[in-house]
């Protein structure tokens, strides 16, 4: 019995110690792939794409793929968009990252810092490719780490039914016209608000969507010219100034400091905010949950008397290939295929989203009437989103979120903020 | 509410209790009861009939102010829509597989450790009590990286054995807490009297202990099953492919990154609880009723 | 999983049991001072010192050992070198990283709203919890009907975090069902943004937690109330002891080690809550409801800042096992 005990004892060591040889195997193949000796390979790709796309679209273009490159095979690993980032993170440090993984812009720099993800220039020139298509590339250090496959661009939803109760006939292209035209809304009823906010720490976009807009609109920047912070200067003070502004003067919907963009979303499709800034993925949402409203897309509002480019914010859904992956060269194959004129154009248009590939035209934009006049303003403009490849940028918006809400509870002054908030920064840099 | 009232102003003069006075008095505690239960019920209940209601709206009715228990487009859909779904039909098996086999193991290991607790004293008590105590208090979100490394070089990732032994650390120190709390309540005369007929310590845990134990297993049971039913970091972590997904992340699949599915989140959960709930109702007579410990007590 | 060595194990131990003189070699130590202490039927000697109850613990050990002291082990690893995980090279540097989490004022406030939260949990759920067991352990009312309420009363813990979470989220949202009563009811003129305002927000999800968390009260107390002999009942009856009195006097004092045990592990799954107060406020607005969970989290997944994290683990670790430290010595002392 006490020789059982004792061969217990050496199989718990035992466990013990492959479990902590753990990190040395984190550099080896992942699991699951066939190798490369000629045998068919199968490509991992996660992503969260799958659910959010209409059903079986991703999975076709899938078997568009393999058809075209006999020998490989991809599974689809879906997972919900809230949670990728972990478990890209956790799988890169265990070794079991898929091949090919769906990127959000913000995450880039830390998955490069973390030596998760490859260096696709290399790929590219490997294969041969010319990225002349390609509409951009997410570039650090030179080398591109992430391509964005397709685009939501950030606009100005306004819903014109609202408006025109209030009293406003034309869609606000100025920041005075906004705020007179939100303030309208909010004093028309007591339950409507002119303009949504959502401020949210768990999810802190609203910081690059909803506010840094307002200064990229007008052609400001939050960065230096070599990339440092530089979130306290006038352009930004005073684009964060009009967003207080609205909030004192009581055109912001309730309840800022915890809603997400889901929540700007509801809201504004239940009638009760007559404007928001949001993505043109929510085009189709606001068509099915409510078919009645009457609702039409704009440039974001500039500072009065601006008449230069403006920037669109937009987010992608942006494609990488593993440091550890064994099929580098299949892996590539895929990519470039997702980013070929067809297969983008196709993708775009299940997704409601611009092109990752600059030739690809997407049939909803020639289709549609108020996608054709988001796809002019989008064409006008140029992206911006000066989040792409900061370091840790998801909490560079929450430091960022966390002052602002200082400043709506009446804290401290928006001076102070974006000053504490550059302090913040620039440690994280 | 109107039945508390009226039997705080039943008459309450003072006379000889008489039988039908007890009687009556007896009638009015129960009323007074069943007012309080109702009322108290509304705390847990109404929560939950708004979500009830949500999953029959459209999603575009679902935040309409003023708000309405039922509103135009009543429908089934959600519901439809997730039980002709061939892969969320599976997040409700391997949920139910899942938590159905952490709770068999988890109070078999912990019955076993619960007799050495409750029945013996040995060398190191102590610290493994601390030990089995406290491991739960490591916030388990830094233990995600680590743990995943060693499931993965385990063999166990994205298996069902990986998520079982998973839930079974995390609801063991509560099972052999509670279980040894339960023993302990259970005479040592009991034990004594299988000795006596020639019985093993092993024949007097399985033969009498455990049987008389079984509300005690019972209450932990229903928490394991609960635990490893609800979870959702290390659901989704251990494992890779939806095949072995559980219904939280079924759920948390249809909060997307744009927007929510609502009514089909609130179906989803709906359906989650119903054969839970229809579990609870079968065992709790187990809850009702003297049990065989508290007769035998000192 | 090992099932049939520790039958024989068990088997085995019978007659070592009736052999104290076989007891001694090791096992014995320590724990001889403790047991004079014990009275009763545990002080007996017959089943001391033999080697059947490791035994029984081996399948606790095994799973423990390999599936928590090995993780927990690697984090107290992770807590004393610099840019863990993310960066390949990363250097020993001693208690940098608890310095700090340690010199971090966040880090403080968040244990704080982290101790009120889960203070105010824990009693609130045994109180809703005890009341409640109470009444659904009444005879007064038939079986069925009882039956219908505890299935009633158990609803909430029968959904998962997050759905709990988005639930209360949609109840208590400014423009929710809660906001349409209050001001219906013309308990504010104006809707309350509960989760939002820096005021309101811990008590908001404090709230919730106590919705979401006092069933696993109710059932255990209500387990628990089946144990109580009916004899104790009678005797203070006899006592003409009145229903307030019989509550204080048997039902507390026989459920007393219950009570003490969960409310022990209610408070440190309580102060691990994560995905709850991730989903509703984000541990804002401002730093309102920040807690070691949600402090912990941004430092692994927002700031891949691994090392750092692993050591507000281990200190939040450390605060536990303290806890835990006096339970057991209580529990020792109370035998």
């Amino acid at each position: 019995m006490r020789k059982w005990i004792g061969a217990t004892a050496a199989v718990s060591a035992l466990a013990l110690v492959t479990a902590c040889s753990s990190e040395g195997a984190s550099d080896g193949p992942s699991d699951g792939d066939g190798g490369g000796n000629g045998e068919t390979v199968t490509l991992e790709f996660a992503q969260w794409w799958e659910p959010e796309l209409p059903e079986g679209v991703l999975r076709g273009l899938m078997d568009d793929f393999e058809e075209a490159n006999p020998g490989i095979e991809v599974e689809l690993l879906s997972g919900p968009y809230a949670s990728t980032r972990e478990q890209v993170v956790a799988g890169a440090a265990s070794g079991t990252m898929s091949d090919v993984v769906g990127l959000d812009g913000a995450w880039v720099s830390d998955f490069v810092d973390q030596g998760s993800i490859a260096d696709l220039t290399a790929l590219m020139s490997d294969a041969g490719y010319d990225d002349g298509e390609l509409a951009s590339q997410v570039q650090l250090g030179g080398s591109t780490y992430m391509i964005p496959v397709v685009n939501f661009a950030y606009m100005l939803f306004t819903n014109d039914g609202l408006l025109a109760e209030a009293g406003v006939d034309a869609a606000p292209s100025t920041r005075s016209e906004f705020e007179a035209a939100a303030i309208a809304v909010s004093e028309s009823d007591e339950n409507t608000s002119g303009w949504i906010l959502p401020l949210s720490l768990e999810t802190p976009n609203g910081i690059q969507n909803d506010v840094m807009s307002w200064a990229w609109a007008s052609g400001g920047s939050m960065l230096t010219d070599d990339g440092a912070p530089d979130v306290n200067n006038a352009d930004v003070q005073s684009a964060v100034d009009f967003v207080v502004g609205l909030d004192e003067a009581g055109a912001v919907a309730p309840g800022a400091a915890t809603l997400k963009e889901q929540d700007k979303v509801e809201e504004f499709s239940s009638g009760r905010v007559g404007m928001m800034i949001s993505s043109l993925a929510h085009i189709n949402t606001l068509r099915e949950s409510s078919p009645d409203l009457d609702f039409s897309l704009h440039a974001v509002p500039a500072e009065d008397g601006y008449s230069g480019e403006r920037g669109t914010p937009y987010a992608s859904w942006g494609i990488g290939v593993a440091e550890n992956s064994e099929n580098k060269e299949e892996a590539w194959k895929l990519v470039e295929f997702l980013m070929s004129a067809d297969a983008n154009g196709e993708l775009a248009n299940a997704a409601n989203a611009f092109p990752g590939n600059s030739t690809a035209v997407p049939e909803f934009v020639t289709q549609d009437e108020i996608f054709q006049s988001a796809f002019d303003v989008w064409n006008e403009g140029y992206p911006a989103n000066e989040f792409v490849g900061l370091p840790v940028a998801e909490q560079l918006m929450r430091d960022m979120a966390e002052e602002l809400q200082r400043v709506l509870n009446g804290d401290i002054s928006v001076e102070d903020a974006l000053t504490a908030t550059q302090t913040k920064w620039e440690s994280q840099f | 509410m109107t039945a508390t009232k009226t039997s705080l102003s039943a008459p309450t003069q003072l006379e000889v209790p008489t039988r039908a006075h007890v009687i009556r008095a007896r009638k009015r505690k129960k009323i007074a009861l069943i007012a309080a239960l109702t009322v108290g019920a509304l705390f847990p209940a109404l929560p939950v009939v708004w979500m009830l209601s949500s999953s029959f709206k459209p999603n575009g009715l679902i935040f309409e102010y003023p708000p309405r228990l039922i509103t135009e487009g009543f429908s089934f859909d959600a519901y439809v829509a997730i039980l002709t779904d061939p892969e969320k039909l599976r997040f409700f098996f391997n949920s139910y597989f899942i938590a159905g086999s952490v709770t068999v193991l988890t109070l078999f290991v912990a019955v076993l450790a619960a007799y050495a607790f409750s029945r013996y004293d040995f060398k190191g008590k102590r610290i493994i009590n601390v030990v089995v105590i406290s491991v739960q208090a490591v916030p388990p979100i830094t233990l995600l990286i680590p743990y995943f490394g060693l499931v993965v070089v385990l063999g166990l990732y994205n298996t069902y054995p990986g998520l079982i032994l998973t839930y079974m650390v995390f609801t063991l120190p509560y099972a052999i807490i509670m279980m040894t709390g339960y023993f302990n309540t259970l005479p040592r005369e009991l034990d004594e009297a299988v000795k006596v007929d020639g019985g093993s310590p092993w024949t007097a845990l399985w033969r009498v202990l455990v049987p008389i134990s079984v509300p005690g297993m019972v209450s932990v049971g229903v928490y394991t099953f609960m635990i490893a039913w609800n979870e959702y970091l290390f659901a989704l972590t251990l494992t890779r492919t939806n095949d072995m997904r559980t219904v939280p992340i079924g759920i948390q699949l249809l909060m997307g990154q744009h927007a929510y599915d609502w009514n089909q989140m609130m179906a989803m959960s709906v359906l989650g609880c119903i054969p839970v709930l229809i579990l609870f109702l079968f065992f709790q007579r187990y809850f009702i009723g003297g049990m065989t410990a508290g007769a035998v007590k000192a | 999983m090992t099932h049939p060595p520790e039958t024989t194990e068990a088997r085995a131990a019978a007659p070592l049991a009736t052999a104290p003189a076989s007891a001694g070699s090791g096992d014995g130590g320590t724990d001889n001072g403790a047991d004079k202490t014990r009275g009763g039927w545990r002080g007996r000697r017959s089943y001391r010192g033999t080697v059947a109850p490791y035994g029984f613990l081996t399948p606790t050990f095994v799973l423990l050992l390999v599936l928590m002291v090995t993780p927990i082990t690697m984090v107290i690893g992770y807590s004393f070198v610099d840019r863990v995980i993310i960066n390949p090279n990363s250097e020993f540097v001693g208690f940098e990283n608890y310095a700090q989490v340690l010199g971090d004022p966040v880090f403080f406030k968040a244990v704080s709203n982290t101790a009120i939260f889960a203070g105010a949990s824990v009693i609130a759920h045994f109180v809703l919890g005890m009341g409640f067991a109470l009444m659904l352990n009444s005879p007064m009312i038939g079986n069925r009907l009882k039956a219908v309420y505890r299935a009633i009363y158990i609803l909430p813990w029968l959904f998962t975090v997050a759905i709990v979470a988005v639930l209360w989220r949609m109840l208590l949202s400014p423009n929710g069902i809660v906001n349409f009563f209050v001001t219906e009811l013309g308990f504010a003129e104006e809707q309350i943004a509960w989760l939002s305002d820096p005021s309101l927000a811990l008590p908001a999800i404090t709230f919730i937690n106590i919705w979401a968390g006092y069933p696993f009260f109710m059932v255990s107390l209500l387990a628990g109330l089946q144990g109580i002999s009916s004899e104790l009942y009678e005797a203070a009856r006899l006592d003409r002891a009145g229903p307030v009195k019989q509550f204080f006097n048997v039902t507390l004092p026989q459920l007393k080690p219950i009570i003490i045990s969960m409310a022990l592990l209610d408070f440190i799954w309580t102060t691990q809550q994560f995905a709850l107060i991730w989903m509703t406020t984000g541990g804002g607005p401002i730093d309102a409801t920040e807690m070691v969970s949600t402090y912990t989290y941004k430092l692994a997944f927002s700031t891949y800042d691994f090392a750092v994290a692993s050591a507000s683990a281990v200190i939040i670790f450390l605060l536990s096992m303290t806890l835990a430290f006096f339970y057991v010595r209580h529990q020792k002392s109370r035998d």
